[in-house]
Order: C-alpha cells, then sequence, then structure tokens
C-alpha cells in the first residue's frame, strides 16, 4: 500500500456497559449488556455498517475488584466469556474481525490453539488473539494457591505459549516439549480460512515489546501523548527486523477513548455528565489496582500521589499513570477522576471535526497505523462515532468507505502466513 | 415436572460427521441446518461431541472444523427452543474457566446450554495437554469429582436476585448475594465467585457420560442427565432402578436425573432405529429416553425424524411440542422460572 492511500485501521473496543467505570449509571447506558447477547449483536453489526476492521474484546479470569463494597458499585463482575461471545457474533456478522483476548497464564496453548481456530472457521477467516499475561492476584486465586507469579515468568511461559499456539496454527508438526508445555499431536482442525488467526498483543513493557516485535501481528497500546506514542511506535517497529519481519507487518492500534458531539460544548457536557457519575471510593480502587497497590485509600484523597514501588503487575501502566500525575500535578482525587474514565488511555472530546484531526496527527505523524475505539458508554457513544467520526475520516481517505476481502487479515493489509 | 409418561430424546452431533460434498454450503449452514431439523422436531437437545485429539481409528476421526463450546454458541443464535450440550474435557480447561465458558453460553441461549463432561480419560488428550503421563484411574475418577464440583459450585455463585441494575441509587449489585467458593482440595484451588451472572435455568445442565461401576455414585450425586451404553435390555431395567436408588440415597428425588440410553442407529446399509426398540425399552422402564448417536449421513436424522417420531408420537411416547424454553423445562427438571 501506498503512502498516499495508506488508511487508517479501527477496532471497536466492546466492553461490558461502557469504557467509563461509571458507564452503567448513564441514563442511556444499556445496563443489562453482560446478561444480554442480543445488545452485543447490535454493537457488532453497528461496527460492522460503519467498516471498522474489528471487534475487540479484553478478559480476566476473576472480578475485577476484590472489595465486593466497590464492585458492587460497578457493572464489571459479570459479563461475557468473551470467546463464546465472538462465536455467536460470528455467525450473525459476515465481515467484521473478531477479536478476543485471553490469557496465556491459565490456559494451555493446544486448547486455546483449538479454540481459537475453530472461531476462526465459524467467522469464516475474522478471528485474532489478544495474549496477554494475567497481573491480578484475584485471577492467580482461581488457578491454585501459589500466588502471582513474577512479571519476567509471566512473560517467559507467553513466549513459548504462543510459539506453540502459532506452531500448531502453521499446521506444523507436533511433539513440543518445553519448559512449561509439552504437546504431542497437531491439531485436528482444518487450517485457518486466513492461514492463521491473527495475533494481537497488549503489553508494553520491554519484554512484552520484544515478544510483540517477533510474533504480534496487531499491537494494542495505552499512550496519553503523541511524543509517548510516536517514542512506542517507533520503538517496536525498530525490533521487528531483529526478527526478520518488515515495519508494516505489525499494525500498531493504540485505544482511543473518544467523546463526540455536534458542538465541543455538548461534548464537554457529555464528559462532565459522566465524571460527575464515579463514586470517589471507586475512582479511587480503580487507579489503585492499575498501580498494583492495595492501600491509595489511607491517602489524602485531595493530595499528591504516593511514592509507589515497584510493580509485579503492570508495570508499562503503572509508569503511565505516574508521570501523568507528577506532570500535570494532579491530586488522588482528580487522577482517579481523570483516570476512570478511560484507564489511562488517550481520551478526545470535541466535534467530528476535532476527533478526526487528533486521530489523523498521531496517524499521519507516525505514531499509529489505526486505533482502538473505546466508546463511553453502549450504545450511544459508539453510535456516535460510527455516524459522526468515521463519515468525516472516510471524507478525508483516511478510512475504508467498504471493506474489500473477507478475512480480518485481508482488512488489515496483513500477509497471510506461508 | 413432566409425569414420566414421554420419553426424553437427544442426538449426538459429530462435527467432523457432517458431511456431505465439498464445495456445498459452508460447514456451519450444514451444522445449524441438522440442528434446526431437531428443533422443529421438538427433541430435547443436541449433544455435541468433542475431544481433542479424535480417538484414533473412529469413525468420526475426520477433521473436525469446529470445538464444541465454540460451536454451541454459534447453534444458540440460529436456534430458540432446543438444548445444546457441548462436551469440554476436564483435563484441556481450567475449572474456573470451564465453568465460565458454559454459564456464558448459558446466558447466551437464554437456558438451554449443558455441559456434557466424561468420566472416561480419553486416551490421548493428556499428551497434548502437558500432562504426559496421564492420570491413574482412581486420580482422574477422584479428579473429576472435585472438577464437577467446582464447576457446579461456582454455577452458583451468583442468586437468582444478586444483580439491581439501579443506576441512580449507584448499586449495581447486592454485595450480600454474591459469594465466593473458596475451594481448597486435592487438585485444584478455587476462590471465585464466577464473573458471568447466574444462569437462566439456575445452573447449566451437567450431562455426565462415560461411567464405569464405580463412578454412578458421583453421577447420582451431580449429574442433571446419565448417558448410558447401551445394553442387553434385560438389564437395563435393573441398571435404571440402581441408579434412582442411588440418586435417592444422595438426597435427591429419582426423578431429579434423567437417565438416556445412547443408541447407534442400525447400519445396514440405510441407518435406521426401530420405534418397537425404544418404546419396549421405555416402556419397561429400562430408562427416561434415548442418546441417538447419528451416523456420518445426515439422511439419518431424516429418517429418524420423518419415520419413527411420527409413530412415537402416535403412541403418546413424545411430545408434541415444546411447554417450556429452557432444557430443564424440557426435562422436567427444577431449576430456573421456566417450569
Amino acid at each position: 500500500m501506498t503512502a498516499a492511500s495508506r488508511q487508517m485501521k479501527l477496532g471497536a473496543f466492546l466492553w461490558a456497559t461502557g469504557h467509563h467505570i461509571a458507564a452503567w449509571r448513564h441514563p442511556k447506558a444499556h445496563v443489562m449488556a453482560g446478561v444480554d447477547i442480543d445488545h452485543y449483536i447490535q454493537l457488532a453489526r453497528t461496527a460492522e455498517a460503519a467498516k471498522f476492521d474489528m471487534v475487540f474484546c479484553e478478559d480476566a479470569a476473576g472480578l475485577r475488584e476484590a472489595n465486593v463494597g466497590i464492585a458492587s458499585q460497578t457493572s464489571r463482575s459479570i459479563g461475557f466469556e468473551p470467546i463464546s461471545l465472538l462465536s455467536a457474533l460470528a455467525v450473525q456478522t459476515s465481515r467484521i474481525g473478531l477479536v478476543s483476548t485471553a490469557s496465556t497464564s491459565y490456559n494451555e496453548p493446544y486448547g486455546l490453539a483449538r479454540t481459537f481456530l475453530s472461531l476462526d472457521h465459524l467467522s469464516g477467516g475474522r478471528a485474532g488473539w489478544n495474549l496477554v499475561t494475567s497481573a491480578s492476584p484475584i485471577e492467580a486465586a482461581n488457578f491454585g494457591s501459589t500466588g502471582l507469579k513474577p512479571h519476567a515468568d509471566r512473560y517467559e511461559r507467553a513466549r513459548e505459549f504462543a510459539e506453540v499456539v502459532t506452531g500448531l496454527w502453521h499446521g506444523g508438526a507436533s511433539g513440543h516439549d518445553g519448559q512449561s508445555f509439552s504437546v504431542r499431536d497437531p491439531l485436528d482442525l482444518p487450517r485457518s480460512p486466513q492461514g492463521a488467526p491473527v495475533m494481537v498483543q497488549a503489553g508494553a513493557s520491554d519484554v512484552g515489546r520484544d515478544l510483540a516485535a517477533r510474533t504480534a501481528d496487531v499491537v494494542f497500546t495505552a499512550a496519553q501523548t503523541f511524543e509517548e506514542a510516536k517514542a512506542f511506535y517507533d520503538d517496536l517497529k525498530g525490533r521487528m527486523a531483529a526478527y526478520g519481519r518488515e515495519p508494516d507487518d505489525i499494525k500498531i492500534m493504540p485505544g482511543v477513548a473518544p467523546v463526540v458531539a455536534e458542538t465541543e460544548a455538548e461534548a464537554r457536557e457529555k464528559h462532565e455528565e459522566l465524571q460527575e457519575l464515579i463514586p470517589d471510593d471507586v475512582g479511587v480502587a480503580l487507579l489503585s489496582s492499575y498501580l498494583s497497590i492495595s492501600d491509595l485509600w489511607r491517602y489524602p484523597i485531595d493530595g499528591p500521589l504516593p511514592e509507589l514501588p515497584e510493580s509485579e503487575g503492570m508495570k508499562s501502566r503503572q509508569a503511565l499513570v505516574v508521570e501523568q500525575s507528577r506532570r500535570d500535578g494532579l491530586s488522588i482525587r482528580q487522577l482517579a477522576r481523570h483516570f476512570a474514565g478511560a484507564r489511562g488511555h488517550w481520551r478526545i472530546v470535541g466535534t467530528a471535526a476535532q476527533v478526526a484531526d487528533e486521530l489523523q496527527a498521531r496517524f499521519e505523524g507516525g505514531a499509529a497505523d489505526g486505533f482502538n475505539v473505546m466508546p463511553s458508554w453502549f450504545p450511544g457513544e459508539l453510535d456516535a462515532f460510527a455516524t459522526l467520526v468515521v463519515p468525516e475520516l472516510q471524507r478525508r481517505g483516511l478510512f475504508r468507505r467498504d471493506y474489500e476481502g473477507r478475512t480480518l487479515r485481508d482488512h488489515l493489509g496483513l500477509k497471510r502466513p506461508a | 415436572m413432566d409425569n414420566g409418561a414421554t420419553m426424553h430424546l437427544a442426538v449426538s452431533l459429530f462435527p467432523g460427521a457432517a458431511d456431505g460434498s465439498p464445495g456445498s454450503e459452508p460447514e456451519f449452514d450444514r451444522l445449524a441446518q441438522l440442528v434446526q431439523k431437531a428443533e422443529a422436531a421438538e427433541l430435547d437437545m443436541v449433544v455435541i461431541a468433542d475431544s481433542a485429539p479424535a480417538p484414533a481409528g473412529d469413525a468420526v476421526s475426520r477433521q473436525a472444523p469446529f470445538e464444541a463450546t465454540t460451536l454451541l454458541a454459534a447453534l444458540a443464535t440460529v436456534t430458540s427452543r432446543i438444548g445444546l450440550v457441548a462436551g469440554a474435557s476436564t483435563i484441556g480447561h481450567q475449572p474456573y474457566n470451564l465453568a465460565r465458558r458454559f454459564a456464558s453460553l448459558d446466558i447466551i441461549s437464554h437456558g438451554r446450554a449443558g455441559w456434557n463432561a466424561t468420566m472416561a480419560q480419553a486416551p490421548r488428550e493428556a499428551a497434548n495437554f502437558s500432562r504426559s503421563e496421564g492420570f491413574s484411574p482412581d486420580d482422574f475418577r477422584r479428579r473429576t469429582d472435585e472438577y464437577i464440583g467446582i464447576v457446579q459450585g461456582l454455577w452458583q455463585g451468583w442468586d437468582a436476585d444478586a444483580l439491581l441494575f439501579d443506576k441512580s441509587g449507584g448499586r449495581f449489585h447486592d454485595p450480600e448475594k454474591m459469594h465466593l467458593l473458596d475451594h481448597k482440595g486435592e487438585f485444584f484451588s478455587v476462590q471465585g465467585p464466577l464473573n458471568v451472572a447466574r444462569s437462566p435455568q439456575d445452573t447449566p445442565l451437567l450431562v455426565l457420560s462415560g461411567l464405569s461401576e464405580p463412578d454412578m455414585d458421583i453421577a447420582a450425586r451431580t449429574a442433571d442427565v446419565i448417558l448410558l451404553d447401551d445394553g442387553p435390555i434385560d438389564g437395563a431395567k435393573a441398571r435404571h432402578d440402581n441408579l434412582k436408588r442411588r440418586v435417592a440415597v444422595n438426597g435427591r428425588a429419582p426423578d431429579a436425573v434423567k437417565v438416556l440410553t445412547t443408541i447407534a442407529p442400525i447400519t445396514d446399509g440405510r441407518p435406521t432405529i426401530s420405534a418397537d426398540r425404544l418404546a419396549g425399552q421405555f416402556q419397561s422402564k429400562g430408562c427416561d429416553g434415548f442418546n441417538i448417536r447419528m451416523p456420518m449421513q445426515p439422511a439419518a436424522l431424516d429418517d429418524f425424524i420423518d419415520l419413527v417420531l411420527p409413530e412415537l408420537q402416535r403412541r403418546g411416547l413424545f411430545r408434541e411440542s415444546y411447554r417450556g424454553t429452557t432444557l430443564r423445562s424440557h426435562l422436567g427438571l427444577a431449576g430456573g422460572g421456566d417450569q
């Protein structure tokens, strides 16, 4: 694809009632999203009609929040298990890609490879796997009593896991006998309609980046500023040559949480309306979980963030939050509120033209190949992006007007594996 | 509750065997048509078999394009009444993950999902799941028993009225109505609760198969449906009575567990099943119904539905129409709001 015709990739990140922690309290949010399959079918069809590359689902094998009093004030303790959700969506859509997160920490590669390949067959070649390692002690407690494994160990297991899965997908021979896994047989399913399901990764730590440079087709990341996004982009693409890969073999798609309306004032008002619905204890608890500390509530809520010990959890996200708190001089309350809106992802509040300007600047400035769009609440904010921003991007020639191919690899412009 | 006058009927499908001619409709569409046909005939459920890899030398070991739980989710969206039961391995999945998958499938299908767990260790499976040595039969039995207890416990982690959806009060759920499992056992340690809401039928169905004699008590204590291999008809009643007695010993109503005999059509050239054979075994109280293992030819289902079912209905031995919408309601089992 030439530079002139290069177009951005867009994912629709579906999650519960919305990405904003208070989304479920929005008067028009579909509060029963976590038990209503028809709601998800409708969201996927909206995204497909808008020609999104894919819908994207996150996952965790456990509650998000250990404190049940806090958890009960959010909508995130229940929802669909994403692989079964996407399997249902596969036959209720026809073109859009279907990407689910699944952890390498509490699965086995043979089973996971087989399940994603089955999703790929159900969808006619539209499946993708977002590889993550699990950083939550709540999840760990559902899989034995030995506690969370150190970051480096999780990534070593992930590396071997990815190697086994891709080997199985590529029809490779069986007989893996490694450090964490042994597998005897090849998969008993035919080859993927798109060669192999798409591999997505989200880790941004140093080892996470190396693993992505080596194996990922798509990278999902969080970046607040253009500089952060550009530095990540250049660093990751720079690592690929060492593994014999071309920079264009990976599409980097940072998360973006847009709040869009006909006028800027209206967009700001919409945003404030949601911010006002965040209970302070919920905001602080969410911030604590991403900072991997448990006692943030002990500190004065209008004071600064305390010094933090180094994390075994989400290293890169902790650094991002700390950096932002120092840069903008935010109190714990302010930081919690800010963070609760999009969990540290980039937020744009404005008109369609303003949102498109910002996306275009990062896309054309070499800081992103596309974006994973994180609507603050469903269905309203996905509808707003589809009806306001997508046409604006299309007018500017930055986004497709129709699908050209059938598979997720076709949409993303990725090579079909040999 | 049903009165036991009519039999329950399941058909077992082997996705890899659904076929047909290359280049015709996509594989999923053909399978969906089969299941829709079974639904139109008011059958209780389809059982989607699964094993990874398929047993060597089995007639159904052709490459199947689908894994059973993903297929179930897809089928759930193109059917509305028939029960959908998928096989899933206790070696291939951690209990928390598997409990979550089936709870989710039950919500997707609006209360029509079931898990077919086998007590029999698949010969080559463990070798693909980093357990090249497998388990001894006794370890496998104790492990499966513990596993089932965890899955069923997780399925009951949320009370039926736990979700409040109270936007203005900021109360999404009632914290008192969510329960930790806190299981610490010989093979697993699982805290819970599940991060999927309660099943529309309280818990998805547990279907147990592959039982040997020592497994019968586990099945009597935990299963909603027991699939037994076919045997001599004169032994069937004693076997059925024995199982129901064990169910009662475990403090459950005998009718809380349905025993289905798995039969395969006689494949003398064209696959056939006779209504007389089913009626005979059912009326002599040898079982609560049948699980018919469909052979390769989809025409076998046509024959069964077009020829055998009307005869069973004429004799008053099979329902004319579904009475409820959940799988439990088809089977006359307690659970959920749809009795």
